[in-house]
């Protein structure tokens, strides 16, 4: 089964982005969480050749706008 | 998810038999933290190599304070120490809870590359490409 390790670079705030695998291509319009935030993948480039079961991507992401709950939880804006 | 079925699917044991997978599982060791702690201190003689199963870590440069990159499932942590012999790079801690890892110490994983050759090259093989991965993160993230 092949793995999918992508770089997130984050446009729009000052984020330094991050590293992980997935078990599926990044796609445009995917949401994703790097740690603490969300964002949403705008592009989505093959950096690196694929090598055994691996597949190496690179994905421009930007902040999806989050509101604090009353509980400190963050919430998706509508 | 079986340790062996996990460690197939993180880059620094691509290309390792099934035989040579059991090996290296048996010399891994789950380590659980909460958000804040640490894993590896900058300026500290690293001796371990961490793999994040679940959760996230931040890489952190004390001076000037700055986060370079946030690692989740299947990144590692600890190689440039192993690679170098030098100490840590830069401090890493968790960042969400529970942060959840498998640990292997550099005398034993050294001790496994002497034992067998050709999990030691696959290995360093790998770190290198894992090397090189974070460089051309870094160099996109700084456009």
């Amino acid at each position: 089964m092949a793995s999918y390790k992508v770089s997130y670079v984050v446009i729009g705030m000052d984020h330094p982005g991050g590293i992980v695998n997935l078990d599926h291509k990044p796609f445009v319009g995917e949401q994703v969480r790097l740690s603490d935030l969300t964002f949403e993948v705008l592009e989505v480039l093959e950096i690196m050749p694929a090598r055994g079961g691996f597949h190496y991507y690179h994905a421009t992401c930007h902040p999806i706008p989050t509101d604090i709950s009353s509980d400190g939880t963050d919430q998706k804006s509508s | 998810m079986d340790l062996k079925d996990f460690l197939r699917k993180v880059e620094l044991f691509d290309g390792l038999t099934e035989a040579e997978l059991e090996k290296v599982a048996a010399i891994c060791q789950q380590r659980r933290f909460h958000r804040g702690d640490i894993l590896t201190k900058q300026g500290t003689p690293g001796e371990e190599l961490f793999i994040v199963t679940k959760g996230f870590v931040e890489v952190f440069l004390e001076a000037p304070q700055r986060v370079v990159v946030n690692l989740g499932a299947g990144q590692i942590v600890g190689e440039m120490a192993l690679v170098d012999q030098g100490l840590s790079s830069a401090t890493v801690r968790a960042v969400e809870e529970p942060t959840l890892t498998q640990v292997i110490r550099f005398e034993q994983l050294e001790r496994l590359f002497q034992q067998d050759a050709s999990i030691g090259f696959k290995i360093i093989r790998n770190i290198a490409a894992d090397l090189s991965f974070k460089l051309r993160h870094r160099n996109l993230s700084e456009r």
